[in-house]
């Protein structure tokens, strides 16, 4: 999420709506104008929280940068610190305005409950939100007001797919997909899992048809687990080969899982099929892959993935 | 219904023995089958028997051995003399019956130790072994009538419908849930009367797909494949459960806890711990229906339904809830001591 930018733009839009019909062009001077001093031009309690968020999120970015210099007990203390700390800034900006919906939707995140507990907090703040998402026409990713309660489905899809719920995880992921048919927040990838984890080979062809060209590493370690769990093994190998070759250091992801903190609120931007989209699609299928006890003993036992695997870790200076 | 091996040992010899009277005098028919139970105790050897018959009689003792006795004894080395027992007296069996296809499953079952690797071995067999017992089911069906004819057509096929246990078992600890359900609607086709109650495996596959219409035919379909049992065992409740978990219908799963407890009554504590026991090698163990064993045979199969998502680490996001679940609906008193006792055994999701 970039708070900023969606600051700017409410911000923008607001005083549009204050000062009357603008021109294309003025309208940009006052885009300009407000990214010089977002501050300045929050006047309302919404604004108010977003840009607290904003400067929360800063802060906890910030914040996370040494993380390579600690150790294991020194990292999890830091982290624990942040997490307490974005929260607590979370619950001012909540404090400012009640329905800052992202806020709502970050101090759940980081509170980092159990996925059971996580879904009921969510779907309740999903019945209290007020801003409806406009049915049909468009997408309402456009609709700049409309986002947060996109970014909380989107959480709602993942948070099932965490504990379990597959099918929920595809209702949620969908719904997303029908009201933002660009999905921006790639609620697709976790709809290509959920149909992986059900042996659905319709569904994930369906999704794969829709975004031709744009593969990623969700799509492509989908097609593994999917052919891996209807025992088709020859196309399972293929597809691994494909997981391999196209996404960079996949094979590393797979075999040496590393730790990949919360999503705060959503994925970070990153190239689609790079070495850090696969860390993200391997931690999202990870209890998926755990629920297929000898995936990972069968991706093994291709000396091609592994020694895959070898090269990249040695490319970057990675352990093995 | 399930397997028992003792049984099928007893019944084989019985009808071969039934078949050896007919060519003998009618007025030595009651003194000679008042001597059999006694013979069959006693005096195995003086029996008529096949190389068949006396192959089984050795694939019975090994399923007494590890499937009844192994998993009670504590001490690890007179674990690993018997198990070491029951393999000689399997490979012994398929010395004498090379086509003894239940010592040649068993012993595939007890010497891989990969999941997948058995799940391979045991389809590149499945052919043959079908053939060779539909073969065995015509050829007695062709000599006999009546109800010799449908024992000895339920006997020849039984050694197949374990291997396609075995198959659809393996499938679905392996993550194949389709592959698991098809395997036991091929078991229950071949199966009719669900000897094999490839039902329950069936039921689990269905939630794993989070299949609920295919879930709700198969309750349907139980007066049709056991009519003396009805749709109530822990392995479709707790599928349902599962399913209307997975829906977040808490109140939902609540009320199917609450039946699975009501039709296992001495169960609480069972449901709370969930300890997980290996599964039987001959064939699903026997345990009395509703008991707390069979709560416990069907819980340890369920860890693919338990175990699954959660917290990073946890004991599944399921199983977790089915815990405090229990608690709360149970009250401690039903569930003994306090605490979760550790998981042990292999297999299953994590």
């Amino acid at each position: 999420m970039n708070a900023w930018d969606e600051l700017v733009a409410r911000c923008a839009q607001r005083r549009r709506e204050k000062i009357g019909p603008l021109s294309d062009q003025a309208f940009e001077e006052l885009l300009l104008a407000v990214r010089e001093r977002p501050a300045d031009f929050v006047d309302s309690p919404s604004e108010q929280a977003l840009l607290e968020l904003a400067r929360a999120l800063d802060a906890y970015r910030a914040s996370r940068q040494d993380d390579d210099l600690l150790d294991d007990d020194a990292f999890r203390a830091a982290r624990e610190r942040r997490l307490l700390a974005l929260a607590s800034a979370c619950d001012r900006a909540v404090a400012i305005d009640k329905g800052c919906l992202d806020a709502r939707l970050v101090a759940l995140l980081a509170r980092e409950e159990d996925p059971d507990a996580l879904l009921g907090s969510l779907v309740e703040l999903e019945r209290e939100a007020s801003v409806p998402v406009p049915e049909g026409g468009g997408d309402a990713w456009d609709d700049v007001w409309c986002r947060p309660r996109l970014r909380l489905r989107a959480a709602i899809a993942r948070t099932c797919l965490d504990g379990a719920r597959h099918r929920m995880a595809r209702t949620a992921a969908a719904s997303l997909l029908a009201t933002s048919p660009r999905d921006e927040l790639g609620a697709r990838h976790t709809e290509m899992l959920a149909c992986a984890r059900l042996e659905d080979e319709a569904g994930l062809g369906e999704l794969d048809a829709r975004f031709a060209g744009h593969e990623s590493a969700w799509s492509h370690l989908a097609r593994v687990i999917l052919l891996y769990k209807l025992n088709r093994m020859a196309a399972a190998r293929r597809a691994l080969r494909g997981f391999d070759g196209l996404c960079a250091g996949g094979a590393y992801a797979l075999l040496r899982p590393t730790f990949v903190d919360v999503y705060l609120p959503d994925r970070p931007e990153v190239a689609p099929c790079s070495f850090e989209e696969c860390l993200m699609a391997v931690r999202e299928a990870e209890p998926i892959v755990a629920d297929t006890p000898e995936l990972i003993a069968w991706c093994q036992d291709q000396d091609w993935f592994v020694a895959s695997a070898r090269s990249f870790a040695e490319r970057r200076d990675l352990d093995w | 219904m399930a397997h028992d091996p003792k049984r099928e040992d007893y019944q084989r010899l019985s009808l071969r023995f039934a078949l050896s009277l007919d060519a003998s005098d009618a007025n030595d028919l009651p003194r000679a089958f008042a001597s059999f139970g006694r013979r069959f105790a006693q005096d195995r050897d003086s029996l008529p028997q096949s190389d068949a018959d006396r192959a089984f009689h050795l694939v019975a003792l090994a399923a007494e051995l590890l499937d009844y006795r192994l998993p009670f004894v504590a001490d690890d080395d007179r674990a690993a003399a018997m198990a070491r027992r029951a393999d000689a007296l399997l490979d012994e069996a398929r010395a004498i019956d090379p086509t003894c296809y239940d010592a040649v499953r068993m012993r595939l079952l007890t010497s891989t130790g990969s999941v997948e690797e058995r799940c391979r071995l045991l389809a590149d067999g499945e052919r043959e072994v079908r053939a060779f017992c539909e073969a065995e089911r015509d050829r007695v069906c062709a000599e006999l009538d009546g109800e010799r004819e449908m024992l000895a057509a339920a006997i020849a096929m039984r050694p197949y419908w374990r291997w396609l246990s075995s198959m659809a078992e393996g499938a679905l600890v392996a993550g194949r849930n389709r592959e698991a359900a098809e395997l036991a609607e091929r078991l229950l086709a071949s199966d009719p009367h669900d000897l094999s109650d490839a039902r329950f495996t069936l039921a689990y596959a269905l939630a794993k797909l989070e299949d609920g219409p295919g879930l709700a035919r198969l309750v349907e379909r139980y007066e049709t494949i056991s009519p003396m049992r009805p749709a109530d065992d822990a392995w479709v409740l707790l599928s349902q459960l599962a399913l209307a978990y997975k829906d977040y219908d808490l109140p939902g799963a609540r009320r199917l806890l609450g039946r699975l407890l009501a039709a296992y009554p001495t169960s609480a504590r069972s449901l709370a711990h969930q300890i997980e026991v290996v599964g039987g090698v001959f064939a699903r163990v026997r345990v009395a229906p509703y008991s707390e064993d069979e709560m416990v045979v069907a819980l340890s199969e369920g860890v693919v339904l338990l175990q699954e998502g959660g917290a990073p680490g946890g004991s599944g996001a399921l199983g977790a809830w089915v815990e405090r679940a229990v608690r709360e609906l149970a009250g401690p008193a039903s569930l003994g001591d306090e605490g979760r006792a550790a998981r042990s055994g292999e297999g299953g999701a994590s």
